[in-house]
């Protein structure tokens, strides 16, 4: 569904001199510097997926999303989606995606969400049947009623972003382009939000891309994450995966008591359990020597928390 | 097509509406400016009888064009092109650019400003009492500065896109809208007043004379075939740039970050 | 540590850093030159009448001396912070200028005066094209009359300045702050001698724009600096454009005050 082989995409900046000299000077002669924002990327998405895109602030995650959208037309290298190239920007491809971002909107804020979404209908050509039923679908999915035919402007930021997705999905588009979509959500509503996505996914067999910065929604929304770092990626694959390959270390947490547990340094937690944390290729070892001493023990191996995951993958890098 | 610019159209209507802002002030403002408007043409009719060849009533029809053009300007084009500024600003054109219409046309017509209905109200009338005080007009007078007036409009249009355009590469374009307003002011007097050079500027350069004096001379009889084609070419090509300009834009687009 | 001199103090900063904020954008500079020009349209108008006979005893070149000190006039007093205080009261970023130990319509003085070297550029290109196109236009008067201009410009630029402040403080009251500005400005092309030099209006418009503030901002440096007033009558102008910026200084205060007082009890 999404192809991306070699893309790029190169800024040019200005780089001006502090100072009123360099203010002047800039007048009639400017440098630049060139920015990779992009580098080279390959990936492919297959119908129905759901994945997830992950990376620090300014890794290139929003810049793939707008050159996958067609809004940025790459400097080097190619991508299709569903069979377009983006930055045509044909009629038929507009239809067939859409693009939430958290941080921005399309609702007109003066007027009820069910102006835009009427303005939409008209914009996509939606045969007006099918507009009822996917109206009252997603108002019911996404809990919309009461709401609907205030001014976006009275709305509270949930209630405001679940009316931006219905207005971005009207059109029952097969492939979402999802920025940040739960930002500044409260979890009650990241909740219905995360769940009303899945199912879409189901229903539809739509293609689902998300970024976020929320590892909780990651860790419920997508199966396969790719991870991008200073325009390169750095991991694609499965979600247990990830933990795997940049896992600082397992952690054992046993309940109960032995001097086994003190020398190989175990720390008391609270609730009467003890917890160590090791590197992977250690975890056969310590607990060979745990159950040597203490065969009777209660004892789980946990992976650690995916924020600490990626900390360590974009940490290991910058090191 | 015809949906979509009604639905446009609805939706700007309907957010105009929602400020309902008092009728007089509108109104107040919208006479006054048109008492501003005709105040110097007044002021230099007291001091001569025909301005470069151009009677009262002749020179008040240049006048009331022009009016009807900056309430065009006024209530469309500035609305729209400021919001552009914005929305590339704030990154929300993005959200407008994936709208599978022509984005062209969704950035021309997202908003209607109607305090300046008023202005059209007024200028139309002017433009009649003008005409009627001109007396009898030819069939072919009339239709030709009727064409000529719309092709002067689009002409305009063409250069307020290209100025949209710009705010692609310069964030800040404030000025350039400030610049525009500024030289289609020349617009309100008879072309003739100016040298050669002026006028070939505010033909080729910023069309707006086009809008006004052109149609104006038309109505007179004043034409010939290479003015009326001239006129239609230069027409043409600021419209057909504008798209170029546009779609040019488009693909060098950098989007606001993040 | 007095608040004047802590103001002074910052400004030199300030002065750089708004001087280069104001060069940075420089595609700028060729829009602001064009749309220096309009006095030279009023000018080719007002010649085309003038070649006939003399308007209210100005020759022909006199007019044009006339607009061309327009053209200068009018880029020593401009001022548009009647915008940027309408945009920064509204979406509320005017708070962190508030927050900081610099009283706002000091750093939004700072800004305007550290546009003038700009404006000055500006000037260049068009004084040199006139220069070169019509140097009879350009004709300096005496010194002590040229001393009386630069008084009564930058009497004219300090009368813009608090008049835009005035305008931009209503934005703090009502939502259209700058449809009345504009308004404002729509009489003040007209009446204060920007479009037509006040002489060419009938003798009882002359006597109700004599009262009026519109011809402080322009019409009276621009006669001093063409030369059609002088010594004694250009020092009783001084005097009414003194008046003025006292009255608009009172004004502008009072809005200012309250204006700010009624933004943080309600926020933005």
């Amino acid at each position: 569904m999404i192809e991306v082989e070699q893309l790029t995409k190169v800024y040019r900046v200005p780089i001006r001199e502090p100072g009123i000299v360099g203010s002047v000077t800039s007048l009639w002669r400017r440098e630049y510097k060139e920015v990779r924002a992009v580098d080279a990327i390959d990936f492919s998405v297959a119908a129905g997926e759901r994945v997830g895109f992950l990376g620090p602030n300014g890794a290139g995650k929003t810049t793939t999303l707008k050159m996958l959208t067609g809004l940025l037309h790459p400097s080097a290298g190619s991508c299709r989606v569903a069979g377009w190239k983006p930055q045509d920007r044909q009629r038929d491809f507009l239809r067939t995606i859409t693009l939430v971002m958290g941080q921005k909107q399309q609702l007109i804020w003066d007027l009820p969400a069910i102006e835009t979404f009427a303005l939409n209908k008209a914009l996509f050509d939606i045969p007006s049947k099918q507009y009822a039923e996917t109206l009252s679908e997603l108002t019911k999915l996404l809990s919309l009623q009461e709401f609907l035919h205030q001014p976006v402007r009275n709305l509270s930021l949930g209630q405001r972003m679940r009316c931006e997705l219905a207005a971005a999905l009207l059109h029952r588009p097969k492939v979402l382009f999802l920025d940040e979509p739960t930002i500044g959500m409260d979890v009650e509503v990241q909740a219905i939000v995360r769940q009303f996505i899945i199912e879409y996914n189901q229903r539809y067999e739509a293609t689902i891309m998300l970024t976020s910065h929320d590892m909780a929604d990651v860790a419920r929304m997508v199966r396969r994450v790719i991870l991008i770092d200073r325009g390169v990626v750095r991991y694609d694959g499965s979600l247990e995966g990830l933990s795997r390959e940049f896992g600082s270390g397992r952690t054992l947490v046993v309940r109960g008591n032995g001097p086994v547990l003190d020398r190989l340094g175990f720390s008391l937690m609270e609730d009467d359990k003890r917890r160590l944390t090791i590197s992977p290729d250690r975890v056969n070892e310590v607990l060979g020597d745990i159950l040597r001493e203490l065969p009777q023990v209660e004892l789980t191996v946990v992976d650690p928390p995916l924020d600490d995951v990626l900390r360590r993958a974009f940490g290991e890098k910058r090191e | 097509m015809i949906r979509i610019l009604s639905a446009l159209i609805r939706a700007s209507l309907m957010v105009s509406f929602q400020y309902r802002s008092d009728l007089f002030f509108e109104a107040a403002t919208g006479i006054l400016r048109c008492f501003s408007a005709i105040a110097p043409l007044w002021l230099a009719f007291q001091h001569t009888t025909a301005i470069a060849g151009w009677t009262p009533p002749q020179a008040m029809l240049v006048m009331s064009l022009f009016l009807l053009f900056h309430a065009l300007q006024g209530g469309l084009f500035e609305p729209n092109l400021g919001e552009v500024v914005q929305l590339i600003r704030q990154g929300n054109l993005d959200l407008w650019l994936i709208k599978p219409a022509d984005a062209q046309l969704l950035v021309s017509l997202r908003r209607i400003d109607p305090s300046y209905l008023w202005d059209f109200g007024v200028s139309i009338l002017m433009a009649g009492v003008c005409i009627a005080q001109i007396g009898p007009i030819s069939a072919l007078d009339a239709a030709l500065a009727a064409l000529l007036a719309v092709n002067g409009v689009l002409a305009m249009y063409g250069l307020w896109m290209l100025a949209i355009c710009t705010s692609f590469y310069f964030v800040r374009v404030d000025n350039l809208r400030y610049l525009l307003t500024t030289a289609a002011d020349a617009g309100r007097w008879p072309a003739s007043v100016f040298s050669t050079g002026i006028r070939w500027a505010l033909t080729a350069g910023v069309p707006i004379l086009l809008v006004t004096s052109t149609p104006a001379e038309a109505l007179r009889g004043q034409w010939t075939w290479t003015t009326v084609a001239g006129s239609l070419g230069i027409g043409l090509a600021f419209v057909g740039l504008a798209r170029v300009a546009w779609m040019r834009s488009l693909a060098s687009y950098t989007s606001a970050s993040s | 540590m007095s608040s004047l001199w802590r103001h002074l103090k910052a400004t030199p900063a300030m002065f750089r850093v708004s001087l280069a904020d104001t060069v940075a954008y420089r595609a700028e500079l060729a829009i602001w030159v064009l749309t220096a020009t309009l006095p030279l349209v009023m000018l080719a108008l007002w010649e085309t009448i003038a070649a006939g006979a003399p308007i209210a005893g100005m020759t022909k070149i006199e007019v044009s001396r006339y607009f061309a000190a327009a053209l200068i006039v009018r880029q020593l007093t401009g001022a548009w912070i009647v915008w940027e205080m309408n945009f920064e009261i509204r979406n509320g970023s005017l708070s962190a200028k508030l927050l900081k130990p610099l009283h706002p319509i000091w750093v939004w003085a700072v800004w305007t005066v550290s546009a003038m070297p700009f404006r000055m550029i500006v000037l260049t290109p068009l004084l040199a094209l006139l220069a070169w196109a019509r140097p009879e236009l350009l004709t300096l008067p005496a010194a002590p009359d040229l001393a009386l201009f630069a008084v009564s410009v930058t009497l004219a630029l300090a009368l813009a300045f608090l008049v835009q402040t005035a305008f931009g403080s209503l934005a703090f009251f009502m939502d259209r702050s700058i449809g009345m500005f504009s308004l404002w400005f729509g009489l003040w092309s007209f009446l204060s001698g920007y479009i037509a030099p006040t002489a060419f209006f009938p003798s009882w418009a002359q006597n109700i724009l004599y009262y009026l503030p519109f011809r402080a901002t322009l019409s009276i440096p621009v006669e001093i600096l063409s030369g059609r007033l002088h010594g004694g009558l250009a020092w009783q102008e001084i005097g009414i454009q003194c008046v003025w910026v006292c009255v608009f200084g009172i004004i502008a205060r009072t809005l200012w005050n309250t204006g700010v007082a009624r933004y943080e009890a309600f926020g933005s």
